[in-house]
């Protein structure tokens, strides 16, 4: 088993900063979709993590720690942080984008 | 080498992987995409085997983010560590023998001018602080004298990397490596100083840590480089493994280098400028009015 990095939602989706998606070295891994959160009350959305691409370096920690002072992303292993988005379930929009959540250990 | 190149031959798209249908449909080729938007769009960079946290990673990534016609972009590239990521992307690269980038590109560039015309085509190099200032010396800096028209962005890890740890002329004088163990002897070479004496339109230096002025920085240099002359970019892309930066601090030792020794720095000449501000709407570099002299 692996760490992945893991954004809690509803911390994320109160300010939606978007820092985190820039700073991470991997392309297309931390992704922003504005519906996150809408349920909640939440207005601008939030970001979530495609746990196939995340390599565990742990830079939007830092990020989220030091950087927005949120403190929403924790490292977690992978198999414990239940449904989380992967790649292929990715659909993206004109302004943003949405995953279909799957367990990467149920498909 | 046009948006022609990036959409499916008809009939074939639904065979294709999701990644590349993504890039077609929703990649950033044909449009104004920002820094800002990222995590909203496919990026052209893809999944690539270098290291968990490498700041170099970083930089690439905003680089390709920042590149204005990516569809109309060539990449050369060298060996070194840049080349797994750059090379895994949806812009054509180049690959250069070890050091000879940036004479590679100067043949591309003149070609893609005489093949083209007016078209811009942008011909981006990148590579390590040993391709380009150890082994690709003389053509890094022949290029430049001949002032050919194309970008040059130098990844400086400040080691050789990709083979256990040798000095290169950019570790700074001192540094103890695993391959180095009895310090480097000289100076961090003046590449910026060289490139300005070189007769380079634009040169500046950047630290992955502020990616808004990565993006701005390498805009400017690829659109100053196609009608002025040489742009020369340094950036400061860490070496996790060889300096034993832990990767959760690999930004943190960013930060820490950028109000040490790699302070942003931006020298553009007035030429560069007017080229800016009358084509690309720079609005900051419109001269500015000259306040009118009363005789009396």
């Amino acid at each position: 088993m692996y760490l992945v990095a893991n954004i809690d939602q509803e911390i994320c989706a109160a300010t939606s900063c978007r820092l985190c998606t820039q700073y991470c070295p991997e392309a297309n891994t931390i992704q922003y979709g504005t519906e996150l959160g809408k349920d909640k009350g939440f207005k601008y959305g939030s970001a979530y993590v495609s746990v196939d691409r995340c390599k565990g370096c742990a830079q939007c920690v830092w990020v989220c720690d030091n950087m927005a002072k949120h403190k929403a992303i924790k490292m977690e292993m992978i198999d414990q942080i239940g449904d989380q988005a992967l790649t292929e379930n990715i659909s993206y929009h004109e302004k943003n984008t949405t995953a279909v959540l799957a367990s990467p250990w149920k498909s | 080498m046009s948006l022609d190149y990036v959409k499916f031959t008809p009939g074939f798209g639904k065979f294709m992987p999701k990644e590349y249908r993504d890039m077609v449909e929703h990649g950033p080729f044909g449009k104004k995409t920002t820094v800002s938007q990222v995590g909203t769009f496919k990026e052209i960079m893809e999944e690539h085997p270098m290291c968990a946290g490498c700041a170099m990673t970083l930089f690439i990534r905003l680089a390709f983010i920042a590149l204005p016609n990516p569809e109309d972009t060539i990449m050369v590239g060298t060996a070194g560590c840049g080349r797994l990521a750059i090379s895994q992307a949806a812009v054509p690269f180049v690959y250069g023998n070890y050091g000879d980038q940036n004479g590679v590109a100067s043949g591309l560039s003149r070609g893609l001018r005489l093949r083209f015309g007016d078209q811009p085509k942008d011909v981006v190099v990148m590579a390590g602080d040993g391709g380009m200032a150890d082994i690709g010396f003389s053509c890094t800096l022949h290029s430049w004298f001949r002032q050919e028209k194309f970008t040059t962005i130098m990844l400086d890890n400040e080691v050789y990397g990709n083979t256990g740890g040798q000095e290169s002329g950019m570790t700074n004088k001192g540094q103890v490596l695993k391959m180095a163990p009895l310090g480097k002897k000289f100076e961090k070479m003046d590449m910026l100083g060289m490139a300005k004496v070189a007769g380079c339109a634009y040169v500046a230096t950047v630290v992955p840590n502020n990616p808004r002025r990565v993006e701005s920085v390498i805009k400017k240099a690829v659109l100053i480089a196609r009608e002025v002359g040489p742009t020369y970019i340094q950036a400061y892309t860490s070496c996790n493994i060889e300096y034993a930066i832990p990767t959760d601090q690999v930004l943190q030792d960013c930060k820490d280098v950028e109000n040490d020794r790699y302070q942003f720095t931006e020298y553009i000449s007035d030429e560069a400028k007017e080229h800016l501000s009358t084509l690309y709407g720079y609005k900051e570099y419109l001269p500015k009015p000259v306040a009118a002299v009363t005789k009396g």
